[in-house]
Order: C-alpha cells, then sequence, then structure tokens
C-alpha cells in the first residue's frame, strides 16, 4: 500500500533569488481578463438587458407635486 | 518586506479592478439613477395594516404614473393581479402582514425582501405591455412554493380602473316601478366619458355620462313592470368592457314583508 | 517508528481524531439530505412531502455548514497550532470541555431540527440556517446553537492559552505562520459571533421562551448578517491555512511569501466583519449610504483573495519548476495530480477562482436585484463553502487521517476519483445553478416551477438546467460515499510505521522578513472592532429608532408549543440554579482573594 502523500520527487532546489513565478503570472493575467469580460457581460448584458430596473424613486415624487 | 516584482504587478491589477467594480456600480447608481431599497418610508404595524397602510390596491397618481400599494403574507400577494398600463411609471409600495417575504417580479430587475414593519418602495417604468409572475423568494412556511401572483402591464388604451356596481331589486310586484342604481368608479385622474348601456326584455336604453377623476357618478334607470309582464326578465348593464347582470321577477303579489328587496350589488 | 502527529501528540491526536469524525457524521447527514433536496426539487425523484422540503433544507444547512466545517476546522486548528508551536495543549481537559460542548450543542440543534419530521413530537426548528424572526424555532435550537458557539470561543481559548504560554519560553520569536492563522482567525471569529450572540441571549431565545413577546425582524436579521458574512470566512480561514501552509509542501515546493500571508490574514480580520450589510442591499429600513459604504469594504475584502490567489499559485508552480516544470503553462503538467491530496486541494481552489467572480457580482450593489436570492447565490455557495472548503477538507483529510490515527490511507485511487468526481459534480451544479439564478429561478423553494408562469431561459431549456442540477448531486453523493468508504476503511486499518512526517511547508521569504507589526495582534483587535463600529454603529441605531428595539407588534411562526413551556420552566430553573451557586461561589472565594 502507498501512502497518502508520497514524497514529490524533487529534480532541482530552487532558491529565493532565481525563482520568477512567470507562470502565476501569466495565469492570473488571463484570470483578469476573464473576470473584466464576465463582469462587463454579467452587468451590461444580464442586469442592464434585465429591465425594467428600479429607478430613483425621489425623482417620480418630484414629478408629483 | 520584499515583494516579487510580478506580484506587485498583480497587486496593482486587483485594485484596479476592486476601483473598476465600484465605479460600475457607482456608474448604474448615478449615471442610470438605479436607486436602492432604503429607509425612506415610515414604519407600520403589521396588525394595523388597515390604517398604516390601507387597502391594496393601484392608484393613478399622475399622468402616466401609478402607485401600487401590495401586501405580501403567507402565502399570496395582494392585489392579485396587479394591472397597470404600459408606458407608465409604476411606485410600489410593498409590506407584510406577518413574516419575512419578498416581492420578486420574475424576469426583471424588480425585487426587494418584504419585512414586516417595514414598507418596501421602489419606481420602475414600464414601456412594453406584459404578464410577468411574482413570486416570494424568501422562505416564509411550508408553503412557500405556492406563493406567487401576477403583474399585469396591459396596453395603455385598454387599461382603465372603472368599476362598475348596480344596485336593484330581485323581486318587484305587478304593476309598480322599479329603478337601477348604476354607479360607475373612476378611479383614473383623467375624466370618463363613456356610455351606459341597460337592458332588459328587449328593451335597451342608452346613457352618456362623464365620470370625473376619482370619483363615481351614479346614474339610475327605471323600469315599469307592468310593460315586462309577470315571469323572469334577465337584464344587463355595460360600460365599456364591464358588464353586471343578473333577473328581475315580476310577481303578482309581493309576500308580507316589506322592503324585501335584495340587492344585487357585485 | 514514523515521526506522525499521533506519536509526537498521541493525546492532541485523539481529540483532533473526535473532531474530524464528528464533522464526517454532520458531513454524511448534510448529504444524505442534500441529494433528497435536490432530486425533489428538480421533480426528478420525490418521498416527501413539499412542505417537509424546508425541514431537509435546514438539515442540510445546519450539518454542512456549522457542524461539519466548524469540527474540521476546530480539528484542523488544534493540529495547526500545536504542530507550529511545538508543544501539546496545556490542560487536555479543558480541550476536551469544548469538543463535548460543540457536541451538546450540535445534538441539540439537530434533536430540535429533525423532529420537525415526526408530527407527533411538537418540537421543530424549520427556519432555515438563517433562522429569520417572526420564524421562529423550538428553544432548544437556540440552546444548541449558543453552547455551540460557545464550545468555539473556548476552543480558541485554548488556543490563545497555548500561545501565551509558548510565548513566555520565546519573548522574541515570530509567531509561526499557522498559529498566526489561527489566532487572527479566532480574534475575527469572537468579534463576529457577537451578532449572533446577542441576537439569539437577548432577542430569540427569550422571545422563543415566551419571556418578551415580540421582536425586531430587521433587527436580528441585521444581528445575524453581522454574523453571517464573517462566518463564510470562517470557513474559508482554514482552507486558506491549509493552502499556503499544506499544498506547496504537496506540490514539491515552498510558500512563496510568509509575510504576504499574514498581511492576507491581518486584511481578513480588519475587512471580513464590517461588511455583511451587503447581504441586505434589497432591505427596507437601511439607508442606502450604508449600503454603498458596505459595498466599498467588500470590494476591498476581494484583496486579500486576489492575493492568496498569486501567492499560492505561485508557491505550487515553485513546486512543479521545482519538479522539473518548465514553460509558461506547461508547468501544470509536473504537478502530482495523481495524489488525491494535492489534485483535490488544486481542484478546490480552480472553482474557488470561479466562485470568485460570482462573488464580485454578490458584493455590487445595484446589481443584486437581478441575483438576490436567486439559484445564483446557492451556485456561489456552493463553490466557496461546498468545494473550496468542503473539497479541501475531504482531500486534506487523505492526509491527515493517517497523522491522527497512524493508520495508512485505505486506497489512494479511490480518493482520487472521489476529488475528481466532487469537481465534475460540482461543476454541473453550480453552473447550472447560476444561469437558473440569472433568469430568475429562486433559491429555498420545493418546486422547480410555479402555476402562472413559466421561467425562460434564452439558452438551453429549465428541463436542461434541472437535469444538470440533479446529475451534479448525484455524482457529489456518489463522491461522498467514496469519501466515507476510504475513511471507514482506514479507520479499520492497523497501525502503520510507514507514515510521512508531520510538518507543514516551509517559506521561500520567510517571517524574517515580515514587519514585526504584523504580530501585534492587539493593534488589529482594536482597528477590526473600530471597523466595526464604524460600519454598524449608525445602521443599529437607524433600526432600532425607526423599529423599536422589540420591533412591532407581530406573531411568531409557528405558534407556541406545549414542550416549550417545559424548557421555559427548566430553563428558568436551570439559570436561577446556577446564578445562585455562582453567588454562593463568589461570596466563598472573595474572602480569600481579599485576602
Amino acid at each position: 500500500m502507498s501512502q497518502a502523500t508520497e514524497e514529490p520527487e524533487q529534480l532541482q532546489e530552487i532558491g529565493h533569488d532565481e525563482y520568477n513565478p512567470i507562470g502565476t503570472l501569466a495565469l492570473i493575467g488571463l484570470y483578469f481578463v476573464i473576470l473584466v469580460l464576465l463582469w462587463l457581460f454579467v452587468y451590461f448584458v444580464e442586469f442592464l438587458g434585465n429591465d425594467p430596473t428600479v429607478i430613483g424613486a425621489v425623482l417620480t415624487m418630484v414629478g408629483l407635486q | 518586506m520584499n515583494i516579487h516584482t510580478y506580484e506587485k504587478v498583480w497587486l496593482i491589477a486587483a485594485l484596479l479592478l476592486i476601483v473598476g467594480f465600484i465605479a460600475t456600480i457607482t456608474y448604474g447608481s448615478v449615471g442610470l439613477g438605479i436607486a436602492m431599497i432604503d429607509d425612506s418610508e415610515e414604519t407600520v404595524e403589521p396588525s394595523e395594516l388597515d390604517e398604516d397602510f390601507g387597502e391594496p390596491r393601484v392608484e393613478h397618481v399622475g399622468e402616466n404614473e401609478y402607485e401600487a400599494y401590495v401586501i405580501a403574507q403567507t402565502f399570496i400577494f395582494q392585489p392579485d393581479p396587479i394591472e397597470v398600463p404600459a408606458n407608465s411609471k409604476v411606485t410600489f409600495y410593498v409590506t407584510s402582514r406577518d413574516v419575512i417575504h419578498s416581492f420578486s417580479v420574475v424576469g426583471t430587475n424588480i425585487n426587494t425582501m418584504v419585512i414586516p414593519g417595514e414598507v418596501s418602495t421602489m419606481t420602475a417604468e414600464f414601456d412594453e405591455s406584459g404578464e410577468y409572475g411574482i413570486i416570494c423568494n424568501e422562505y416564509c412556511g411550508s408553503f412557500h412554493h405556492t406563493m406567487e401572483g401576477q403583474l399585469h402591464v396591459v396596453p395603455e388604451d385598454e387599461f382603465d380602473m372603472t368599476e362598475l356596481s348596480v344596485e336593484s331589486d330581485d323581486e318587484v310586484e305587478l304593476g309598480n316601478e322599479t329603478t337601477f342604481n348604476v354607479a360607475v368608479e373612476n378611479g383614473m385622474l383623467d375624466d370618463l366619458e363613456t356610455t351606459v348601456t341597460f337592458e332588459i326584455g328587449n328593451e335597451t336604453t342608452e346613457e352618456e355620462i362623464t365620470v370625473s377623476g376619482e370619483s363615481t357618478e351614479e346614474t339610475t334607470f327605471t323600469v315599469d313592470s307592468t310593460e315586462l309582464g309577470e315571469g323572469d326578465h334577465d337584464w344587463t348593464v355595460t360600460v365599456d368592457d364591464y358588464e353586471e347582470s343578473g333577473t328581475l321577477t315580476v310577481v303578482e303579489d309581493l309576500e308580507e314583508e316589506e322592503e324585501n328587496g335584495g340587492n344585487n350589488d357585485e | 517508528m514514523s515521526n506522525a502527529y499521533i506519536d509526537k501528540f498521541p493525546a492532541e491526536a485523539k481529540v483532533v481524531k473526535a473532531a474530524f469524525y464528528s464533522s464526517f457524521l454532520a458531513l454524511a447527514l448534510g448529504g444524505v439530505f442534500g441529494v433528497i433536496q435536490t432530486l425533489h426539487r428538480t421533480d426528478i425523484y420525490r418521498f416527501i412531502d413539499s412542505a417537509d422540503y424546508y425541514t431537509v433544507l435546514t438539515a442540510h444547512g445546519v450539518f454542512m455548514v456549522i457542524t461539519f466545517t466548524i469540527f474540521f476546522l476546530v480539528g484542523v486548528f488544534t493540529w495547526a497550532v500545536t504542530t507550529s508551536l511545538d508543544r501539546g495543549v496545556e490542560d487536555i481537559r479543558f480541550t476536551w470541555s469544548w469538543v463535548g460542548l460543540m457536541t451538546i450543542g450540535t445534538v441539540m440543534a439537530g434533536v430540535a431540527i429533525l423532529a420537525g419530521f415526526v408530527d407527533s413530537i411538537d418540537i421543530s426548528a424549520s427556519v432555515l440556517f438563517t433562522f429569520y424572526a417572526p420564524l421562529q424555532a423550538h428553544p432548544l435550537f437556540y440552546l444548541g446553537l449558543v453552547l455551540f458557539v460557545v464550545g468555539t470561543w473556548v476552543a480558541g481559548a485554548d488556543w490563545f492559552r497555548s500561545w501565551w504560554a509558548w510565548k513566555k519560553e520565546n519573548p522574541d520569536a515570530r509567531i509561526p505562520l499557522p498559529t498566526f492563522m489561527v489566532l487572527t482567525t479566532m480574534i475575527m471569529w469572537y468579534i463576529a459571533t457577537m451578532g449572533v450572540a446577542t441576537s439569539i441571549l437577548v432577542f430569540l431565545l427569550p422571545w422563543s421562551l415566551g419571556w418578551i413577546e415580540t421582536v425586531n425582524p430587521l433587527l436580528t436579521r441585521t444581528l445575524f448578517w453581522f454574523f453571517g458574512h464573517p462566518v463564510v470566512y470562517f470557513w474559508l480561514m482554514p482552507a486558506y491555512l491549509l493552502w499556503y501552509t499544506m499544498l506547496p509542501k504537496f506540490a514539491g515546493g515552498k510558500l512563496f511569501s510568509d509575510p504576504l500571508a499574514r498581511v492576507g490574514f491581518v486584511l481578513f480580520l480588519l475587512l471580513s466583519t464590517p461588511v455583511g450589510i451587503h447581504h441586505q442591499y434589497l432591505d427596507p429600513g437601511i439607508a442606502e449610504g450604508f449600503k454603498f459604504i458596505a459595498m466599498t469594504n467588500t470590494m476591498f475584502l476581494l484583496l486579500p483573495s486576489f492575493l492568496t490567489a498569486f501567492t499560492v499559485v505561485a508557491s505550487i508552480e515553485h513546486g512543479a519548476r521545482q519538479r522539473g516544470g518548465t514553460g509558461y503553462f506547461s508547468w501544470l503538467k509536473s504537478l502530482p495530480w495523481r495524489d488525491p491530496v494535492f489534485a483535490g486541494m488544486a481542484l478546490a481552489g480552480l472553482l474557488f477562482a470561479a466562485a470568485g467572480f460570482s462573488g464580485m457580482v454578490n458584493a455590487g450593489m445595484n446589481i443584486n436585484y437581478l441575483v438576490h436570492n436567486s439559484l445564483w447565490v446557492v451556485g456561489h455557495f456552493h463553490l466557496t463553502v461546498g468545494t473550496a472548503v468542503a473539497l479541501t477538507f475531504m482531500a486534506v483529510s487523505y492526509w491527515f487521517i493517517p497523522q491522527v490515527t497512524g493508520k495508512e490511507l485505505w486506497n489512494r485511487s479511490v480518493a482520487l476519483i472521489q476529488v475528481v468526481l466532487w469537481f465534475i459534480g460540482m461543476t454541473f451544479m453550480t453552473n447550472s445553478m447560476h444561469r437558473a439564478g440569472l433568469i430568475g429561478m429562486p433559491r429555498r423553494t420545493a418546486e422547480p416551477q410555479y402555476t402562472g408562469f413559466e421561467f425562460e431561459t434564452a439558452v438551453g431549456s429549465v428541463g436542461e438546467l434541472n437535469a444538470q442540477i440533479a446529475l451534479g448531486g448525484v455524482l457529489l453523493t456518489l463522491s461522498l460515499v467514496l469519501f466515507f468508504a476510504n475513511i471507514i476503511g482506514t479507520a479499520f486499518g492497523s497501525r502503520s510505521d510507514n507514515l510521512p512526517d508531520n510538518g507543514y511547508a516551509e517559506a521561500l521569504s520567510g517571517s524574517d522578513d515580515a514587519p514585526r507589526v504584523l504580530d501585534n495582534l492587539k493593534l488589529w483587535t482594536a482597528i477590526a472592532v473600530v471597523l466595526v463600529i464604524i460600519a454598524y454603529s449608525l445602521p443599529l441605531m437607524s433600526i432600532v429608532d425607526r423599529g423599536g428595539l422589540f420591533g412591532p407588534d407581530i406573531t411568531a411562526f409557528p405558534a407556541n408549543l406545549e414542550s416549550v413551556r417545559f424548557l421555559a420552566f427548566a430553563v428558568e430553573h436551570l439559570g436561577t440554579a446556577a446564578l445562585e451557586s455562582a453567588g454562593t461561589l463568589a461570596w466563598n472565594t472573595l474572602p480569600e482573594v481579599i485576602r
């Protein structure tokens, strides 16, 4: 039977100064783009396209006078 | 503390994203005028809604402007359906008689919590006619899933707030006259010009009336039972799309009880 | 002889094991109610009344997000404190006392909820996880919750005690990262639970016992959300702790930055509580300005999560690079995807990224008109607590259970299938819930359709959405079955000497690099309290001013029950007795103290 977590085989030791998380930057950059696009879609298409929407009651009250 | 350049880049991007989200919402509020449910209404006593809030109803309050007073309670909305015309601006006032509910018009952004003691108010514009479902989306008890209502936005030219009621006798003694009191209520602010049509037997009488805004006009039709003759006679009162009808019985001798005429009021 | 947790801390391992097993029992119950619910609501298979659906829903909610999550996290926190301070608890009887309190609390609340199925017992608590008044539960439910929360408070005191004792011996040392995370989370929890404690002790419990006539529904609701948002961080923080301190190790790397991990937890401590009003964007009686402030705080609460995303992914990438990974994206292939612990936690993190998006929408003020109380929200929290937290906990159990039992995991392949199944099941269930929410389908209802109108989809159909939800639910149930098979299989195994060492990930940029002020817990506590006061004092004053402390004239639903009177008598009696004995005790000890 094997262990729950085997010690991962390590090929090299990478220290603090020689490590640049470029892959992380790439992944998270992609995430950023997805977030922006989804936000624009959900706010401007799904939400604003879901009329009627609640508008300022104050304006109406003024109109009533 | 040294932060890796890439992480600094991401932190700045994340802050921009956060500011961008807040800016979008602010644009919705300020630029598009989307208002939140707030504390602008006075509180009410849920056990005394008749005084504090009044009957569930729709009121015409200005040109193309309406107010709907809605009461949510386990497990219904009143009035049901809520009827308003297209091309109108409607302000909803919603409160609860018992537990927390919601008032959510499906497929729209009209959505509020309904909390006993508080009145939710929101204004929306309805440009086109259509029928919407209203649901309660806050759990309110064992039959929560049955709590629904309707919002009917009817075409502008088909919309009115007319109510017709007729008071009349059921029976009349042969040879006597009987009267039909017709009341036409106009809930709109504008005057209503219309025709009241009264039919009994083969006879049709018409009367032009003008009902001023937010008032009731009464008119009377008098019938001579001799002309009708003994027996049952169906009658109908029609105003626009509204109709009241009933049967008048002409008898030879009315029973001893006087003033026994029941009314036929709906 | 191995160097597992049980070898070093045998007594504490028993506590952690008890906490884990309690949480798994809740998970099993919650799972059963979950599948009943998903099949009923989608109208695929039903055997209960729709009226009973809400009892099922209450049980699913409370067992999953209160009992399962919190029992598991007290286990993790006990492990984290003892391991990182390298010392056992100060007094094991004290430790067992909070386990006992939490257990009694759970049993009381659980009995009150489950009795709702039996008509002949006049006890019920079908009030859902949020227990909004004027819906009223049996007092047993509120009492159970109180004992449970008090149990967690005592647990926190236990961990603080360990830290104080450790600090005396190590006056100049930095707080080890796992302990730092536990302590900041617990401070947040103490602040947050003030809301629910006030709501229950001052209003709901006396009201359910018939001692006060009415409550202010908006006030108790606001106090609930004072607690109700930070509680989600209480579930999430242990998952973050595991992502920061364990996941890098499983990936074969080191934590990218210890100081930024501390910054993240300090931000959570500061910002988790003054945001609860974002659950009340559509509540009448709260001014728009307060809602806007809550939104701003909520949006900035995204920052520590964004920070975590980078730091954790960079730590994983470090592991991949050390394992020979290259390129912008192809390093992902060098990760130990066949390890169920790593795979489960990483998949949980991936779905949490998706949850991040729906969370941003939930945080937005006016866009709440679109999603409030719709299935969108249910989709969101099945990604957060249902996956980011639950899947991380299940996956890490495959490491923890051998540590606290001293037994090898029964079957690694089954474990891998289990975590992948959970990921797939949740993907089906939550994507369709989000879509259903956008077309206005509500949460918390027993029926998929109404009689007067139909839900309209732009893409796909309502039937397809329901089918996806049900399919997801079935896959999740299968996943749970595999999970329990593995846990039971492991529990019945025999002791092994071949276990991985206990420990957590080292850091690339260590605590020496972190400004000392980060460890100043008093400072952060003070700022957190000030922020809460700023965010909540005016709204609460306004709510009390409008509706009164005890609210309008309202009736409780359902109406008061027979058994309540007995309980009211018992509580009153016990309360008086307790006060008397406390008084006697004080009277007797006071002279000694003065002397």
